[in-house]
């Protein structure tokens, strides 16, 4: 017979490993150990079911475009149900996860399902972010510009750059889903090659040989289950769970739909708040805005950039990547563009430029202390007179472009047609005070525990509930290096997660808790009948 | 029929006051502590589903050997 000889090349040794490993009996099986029989295991399925429907609906999205669902009622109600299954996908693989920590699943060689598991969790996490990152409307806005701080401080920024849509976005479509769906393979054949982890002992016999092999007191979870077996239909029960999770996502996007928050613009900024427009942007022309002085990546700001401990930075080990002169790009170069039909305004740029910066620097700080008692009429500001040279009108000019959103295409524009990168306005807006202002009306800031927070009532990301925590407590509270100290707890944490089966101490949890015994209180229950 | 009727009109105010998730948000503050309303909601949901599941009677099927 073929199948018997000996293997010949990689292709022949590498199909009798898969054939070995995953016999079709175990890749698709139709019975399961008789300990299987807990509401608490469907939840693995469940949380299948949910990453099915989420892609899905991520397809649908991805083949109608990013921006389809803010202009389509039909665009609308898939991105609904992207967001529902999404919140179904997390709320079923958290359940998963405390079931599988209180049955300590990890026994029995089975170390490596648990932290492939537990990766697929932080990867999700990561995917779900990307996803926020992408919505195009405010709420994503708000999240890119204060996410950005951690990545910064953790020198991941300088690479992954949450302002860069175009980046963000084929991260979230392509990559991040790929490496997510390639995780969940690999974690469910492993479920499939080491079997459902048996029951922890009920208690150790006192005399072995009375035990009854159907239903054994202290299971080996390393030798394969032997004993009584009850009928199983994978196939059935994930269909079952699929039909499950699609009835509950349409109905929770019917009844609730999707929120999407209108984008901030500089048109609306400028409008809305035109005191805090000029106020930031005269920060922006001298030099002394929060991006201007920000540090790596943006800037080279001399000792500027968050540190863990001590002098360890890896802001500024990374160093300047994406370089942002605040001056000459929120200012100088959209106010140049109109300059070329604008003899006035050509004047007062070439005014500024040949001005020495002692200079520069008593023109602006006039024209910030004169923005105190700044009026507005027709739109145009009207302040005292001063010695603000050439300043006022320049500030002029860059409020009535932004008005009339001159300045939204402006601050993109770059040498290429299209444009995905809106690292520059986002930095600019959040600078100002006025993005934040709408933040802070939807709970979304560090210290109303916004990282958790989605706008409107509805369900946000209540997953990442202990990396907001840290920010409320001291000394992260008022810590200038907050962000590379919380990421360096956060990034451990994580790391104690995946390696829980090597955590003395907290592998043991689970004996202590005793949860398993009302999980597999069938199981006991049987064991001590039989034994009697 | 008339029951019917009734309960149609609740159901609907329900579905109504359900489908204002857009509205003025709702939290829950205590001291350093706020959580919006939908999170706590999520997050009790989970802990009743994971309770729910360990202790409701699983379906039970004869062995098979």
């Amino acid at each position: 017979m073929s199948t018997q000889a000996e293997p010949v090349g990689w292709t022949g040794r590498v199909r009798r490993a898969v054939w070995k490993a995953y016999p079709p009996e175990r890749l698709l099986p139709d019975d399961q150990p008789a300990y299987v029989s807990s509401w608490v295991y469907v939840f693995g399925v469940l949380t299948l079911a949910s990453l099915i429907a989420v892609v899905s609906s991520g397809i649908v999205l991805v083949i109608f475009g990013p921006a389809w669902w803010h202009v389509s009622s039909v665009g609308h109600f898939v991105n609904s149900l992207h967001l529902w299954s999404a919140e179904m996908f997390f709320f079923f693989m958290a359940v998963h996860l405390w079931g599988k920590f209180f049955m300590a699943a990890w026994r029995g060689r089975r170390a490596l399902t648990w932290m492939v598991g537990a990766i697929c969790f932080l990867a999700s996490i990561a995917t779900a972010f990307t996803g926020y990152l992408s919505q195009q409307n405010f709420d994503s806005q708000w999240i890119g510009t204060q996410a950005k701080d951690g990545l910064n401080a953790s020198g991941i920024g300088a690479f992954f750059n949450v302002l860069n849509v175009g980046q963000i976005l084929v991260w979230h479509v392509i990559l991040l889903p790929l490496a997510l769906i390639l995780l969940v393979i690999a974690h469910v054949l492993l479920v499939r090659r080491r079997g459902v982890c048996p029951p922890l002992p009920a208690a150790e016999p006192s005399e072995p040989a009375a035990e009854d092999p159907d239903y054994p007191r202290s299971p080996d979870p390393a030798v394969e289950w032997s004993g009584a077996k009850r009928r199983y239909d994978l196939i059935k029960e994930l269909v079952s769970a699929l039909g499950v999770v699609v009835l509950l996502t349409v109905v929770f996007s019917a009844l609730f739909s999707s929120p999407d928050s209108k984008a901030v613009t500089a048109a609306r900024w400028a409008n809305a708040n035109p005191t805090d427009f000029l106020s930031t942007a005269v920060t922006e022309l001298d030099r002394t805005s929060g991006t201007a002085t920000y540090g790596p990546p943006y800037t080279h700001t001399p000792g500027a950039g968050q540190t863990i401990v001590d002098s360890l930075s890896l802001q500024r080990l990374v160093g300047v990547h994406i370089p942002i002169d605040t001056a000459q790009v929120f200012v100088l170069a959209p106010l140049s563009i109109g300059s070329k039909n604008d003899p006035p305004l050509a004047a007062a740029l070439a005014s500024y430029r040949s001005a020495s910066p002692a200079q520069r620097r008593t023109w602006t700080r006039a024209y910030t202390n004169a923005l105190d008692k700044v009026s507005f009429r027709d739109g145009a500001p009207v302040i005292a007179s001063g010695d603000y040279g050439p300043v006022a009108l320049m500030m002029r000019d860059l409020l009535a472009q932004a008005q009339s959103g001159g300045l939204d295409g402006a601050l993109v524009a770059s040498s290429h047609f299209y444009q995905t990168d809106y690292t520059r306005p986002l930095l600019f807006f959040s600078d100002g005070a006025y993005l934040e202002s709408l933040a802070e009306q939807q709970n979304l800031l560090g210290d109303q525990w916004g990282m958790m927070n989605e706008t409107g009532n509805y369900p946000g990301q209540a997953w990442l509930w202990l990396y907001t925590f840290w920010y409320q407590i001291p000394p992260f509270k008022t810590s200038d290096n907050a962000d590379a100290q919380i990421w360096a707890i956060m990034a451990l944490l994580s790391l104690a997660l995946v390696l829980i089966p090597f955590l003395p101490g907290i592998r043991s949890l689970p004996r202590h808790l005793r949860v398993y015994r009302v999980i597999w209180r069938d199981y006991y229950r049987r064991a001590e009948a039989t034994r009697e | 029929m008339r029951m019917l009727a009734l309960l149609a009109v609740a159901h609907l105010q329900l579905v109504g006051a359900l489908g204002s998730l857009g509205g003025k948000p709702h939290y829950i503050h205590h001291g350093w502590f706020l959580i919006s309303v939908a999170n706590l909601v999520v997050i009790v949901l989970m802990i009743v589903v994971f309770v729910l599941a360990l202790f409701l009677r699983f379906p039970r099927e004869r062995d098979k050997r």
